[in-house]
């Protein structure tokens, strides 16, 4: 099967300093992939790389078989994209900025037309279609700029921090859309974040970037596996007895069981599925639930694990640069 | 306190910003020397053609004098032609700053003393040079009558008649057609390569660098709405100027098509310039640093307030190759003597291998990926 990206042993170096260093691996055709890691670690220098919008030192990078140096062009047409900064026009409604971007690509009127009124539909931007986009809030023009890239009908869409500046609920409303959107179109999405909330909940598969190179790489849930620990199930129950303490520790697929101020924390390898079991059990022992809550293993663990630190520790690191997205000037010694 | 921490970081934003102080002491100096240079200096090299339909020994005279003119203080230069007509047609052209004409029987009327008259044809568009080259022939005259007072003739009484070409023009309405290059040039400064300087400032290039949009298309659309924006400037800058200071439009329909033509190229030529300085900046101050320093190398030694020809040996050189310089010439010729093709199509093909060259290196220059 063909992949979608194709990228082997890539390297960009700047005056002082090397963004990407030697990075190679593939996205699947219709997965969303996501590249994770702090600001600075070489996500937007990879996928301006990819995108055509800077060159490689060396390595080749393909999309849809199309190499980037090679055949831009090419390139170019079958890719959409979103990027970090906001680039939309303030001085143009949000149909006029889809209308003039997808004439960039040729598109006929008529097919114009459909496709903006289709993605503005998507978006929800419809019954502001005709409003300027300065009239917008952050999240709106975020909504618009993915439709934008997508008025073309890409192979791929590519999206660098999409969600970042936004609140919570924005970001709630932008990880739906393109959800939505890979539902009914089967795209291809390549998403850079640093949110690691985000990589989990719309990503396929992942890559953890940091100092330029990749150390991980798989689906969020054999990523977190990949780092052996356990899930934790904390609970609270009615009428808890050493009985009861010795019957949990009997059960193969707990592997450990500690009590702290009347509250057990029951270890097991996946929380999602052994919950049910526990429950049957806890109702078979005779005792009644009154607080449970879950601890699953999260990606900021699977960073810690392959970086030897916190996602912030490692964003303090970073270069000052314009929008965490600037063309580095690098100091001695600096992180891109 | 609070004011000091103000008034701290700005000079320290200031002084990271080495373009900014070098510019701010240049330019200073640069006006110094341009302006100095171009509003000082004595008229020189003006033009005359000289039509002895006489041939006799008083023309042959008037000629040494007008000759001595040349060779001494250097203010005329003068080129013998047989046809008035053609002599009056060039200077409508622009080719000459003013025709002397002097007419058969010249000698025969100094010696019988009977009024003799020398026809001077003035283009008076340009009145500074107009009255230059008036000034030198009368004082020619001077020495005429001091080297021949004579028991034959009494040469005090030849008289030169000067013949202004065209309605009178104040010195305001002259400046009508350096006003509007001006127009076209400060319309270059907020559209062109300004609106992808912006868009680099602001980021919003990203989202077209990754589209199918080729250089040239980029380079090319830029420029479209460039002269767009600049022309209709330029245009309301004309009548507004014109209303002004009270003057019309000399030409018919020829010559304004030729003037709307001049306008377009103009601003096609000055915006490709700007993009090819310009295409790589990437912060608004670089911006105006540049267009700062260019209209005055541009504007001052352009004819559009001063004749070309009181310019200095070195500045005379910048302004045969500077692109505003044409578009002056073209336009006084277009709007104040409503002239035909032939005054103003050197201008014109100038105008244009500049604009090819510059959209040339503007291409070429221009960085497509970041």
């Amino acid at each position: 099967m063909a992949y979608a990206v194709e990228i082997q042993n890539i390297i960009k170096k700047f005056p002082s300093v090397t963004a990407v260093n030697d990075v190679t691996f593939n996205v699947d055709e219709g997965e969303i992939f996501g590249l994770l890691g702090p600001n600075g670690a070489g996500k937007t220098t990879l996928i301006r790389i990819l995108t055509c919008i800077m060159k490689p030192t060396s390595g080749q990078a393909k999309i849809r078989e199309f190499d980037v140096v090679r055949y831009p062009a090419r390139v170019r047409r079958n890719i959409g994209v979103v990027s970090q900064a906001m680039t939309s026009d303030l001085d143009l409604t949000a149909w006029e900025n889809m209308n003039i971007y997808a004439k960039y690509f040729d598109l006929p009127k008529k097919q114009r037309k459909e496709n903006i009124s289709y993605l503005l539909k998507i978006v929800e931007l419809e019954d502001r279609a005709k409003d300027l986009v300065a009239t917008y809030s952050g999240g709106m023009r975020r909504r618009l700029e993915i439709a934008r890239g997508l008025v073309h009908r890409p192979y791929i869409l590519f999206l660098d921090e999409p969600t970042i500046g936004l609140d919570p609920q924005s970001r709630r409303v932008i990880w739906d859309l393109l959800q939505k959107i890979r539902k009914e179109t089967n795209l291809t999405i390549f998403i850079t974040t640093h949110y690691m909330d985000e990589a989990d909940v719309l990503c396929d598969r992942i890559a953890i970037i940091d100092y330029g190179k990749i150390v991980a790489m798989d689906s969020p849930s054999n990523l977190k596996r990949s780092i052996g620990g356990f899930d934790i199930i904390e609970v609270s129950l009615s009428n808890f007895t050493p009985s009861v303490m010795e019957r949990l520790k009997a059960m193969k697929f707990i592997k450990e069981v500690a009590e702290k101020e009347g509250a057990l924390r029951i270890s097991v390898e996946d929380a999602a599925k052994s919950m049910p079991v526990l429950i049957e059990e806890f109702k078979k022992m005779g005792v009644s639930i009154l607080y449970l809550a879950i601890h699953e293993q999260s990606l900021e663990d699977v960073f810690i694990h392959y970086t030897g630190k916190t996602i912030r520790e490692a964003e303090a690191q970073k270069v000052n640069m314009f929008l965490g997205a600037g063309v580095p000037r690098q100091l001695p010694g600096s992180r891109i | 306190m609070r004011a000091l921490a103000v008034a701290e970081r700005d000079l320290k934003r200031f002084s990271r910003n080495p373009i900014v102080i070098f510019a701010s002491i240049l330019m200073p100096l640069v006006y110094l020397v341009i302006m100095g240079n171009s509003f000082q200096g004595e008229l020189k090299h003006l033009s005359l053609a000289v039509v002895d339909q006489d041939n006799g020994p008083y023309a042959r005279r008037v000629i040494e004098l007008l000759q001595a003119m040349r060779d001494g203080p250097r203010t005329l230069d003068i080129v013998k032609l047989s046809d008035q007509k053609k002599a009056v047609d060039d200077v409508k052209n622009g080719f000459y700053k003013g025709a002397l004409i002097i007419p058969p029987r010249f000698s025969e009327d100094v010696i019988k003393d009977v009024n003799p008259q020398i026809g001077l044809f003035l283009d008076n568009t340009d009145s500074i040079s107009a009255a230059g080259i008036s000034s030198a022939v009368s004082r020619s005259m001077g020495y005429l009558k001091s080297e021949y007072v004579s028991v034959r003739a009494t040469i005090a009484k030849t008289q030169f008649r000067a013949v202004e070409l065209y309605k009178k023009i104040d010195y305001d309405a002259s400046l009508v057609p350096g006003i509007i290059v001006m127009a076209i040039f400060m319309g270059t400064t907020f559209t062109g390569a300004f609106s992808l300087v912006m868009d680099k400032f602001l980021g919003i290039h990203e989202s077209y660098l990754s589209t199918p949009l080729t250089k040239m298309d980029i380079v090319i659309g830029i420029i479209i709405s460039g002269v767009f924006i600049t022309t209709l400037m330029a245009f309301i800058v004309m009548m507004g100027g014109m209303f002004i200071t009270g003057i019309k439009l000399a030409g018919g329909l020829t010559s304004f098509i030729l003037l709307i033509f001049t306008i377009v190229l103009t601003a096609l030529g000055l915006l490709s310039m700007i993009f090819m300085v310009l295409g790589r900046a990437d912060h608004p101050r670089i911006v105006g640093v540049t267009i700062g320093f260019l209209n005055v190398i541009f504007y001052f030694p352009s004819g559009a307030v001063y004749p070309i020809e009181s310019l200095p040996g070195w500045l005379k050189a910048f302004a045969a190759v500077n692109p505003e310089a044409y578009a002056v010439h073209a336009l006084k010729a277009l709007i104040l003597k409503g002239s035909g093709f032939v005054a103003v199509q050197n201008d014109l093909i100038f105008l244009a291998a500049f604009t090819g060259i510059m959209l040339f290196f503007a291409t070429i220059t221009f960085k497509r990926t970041m």
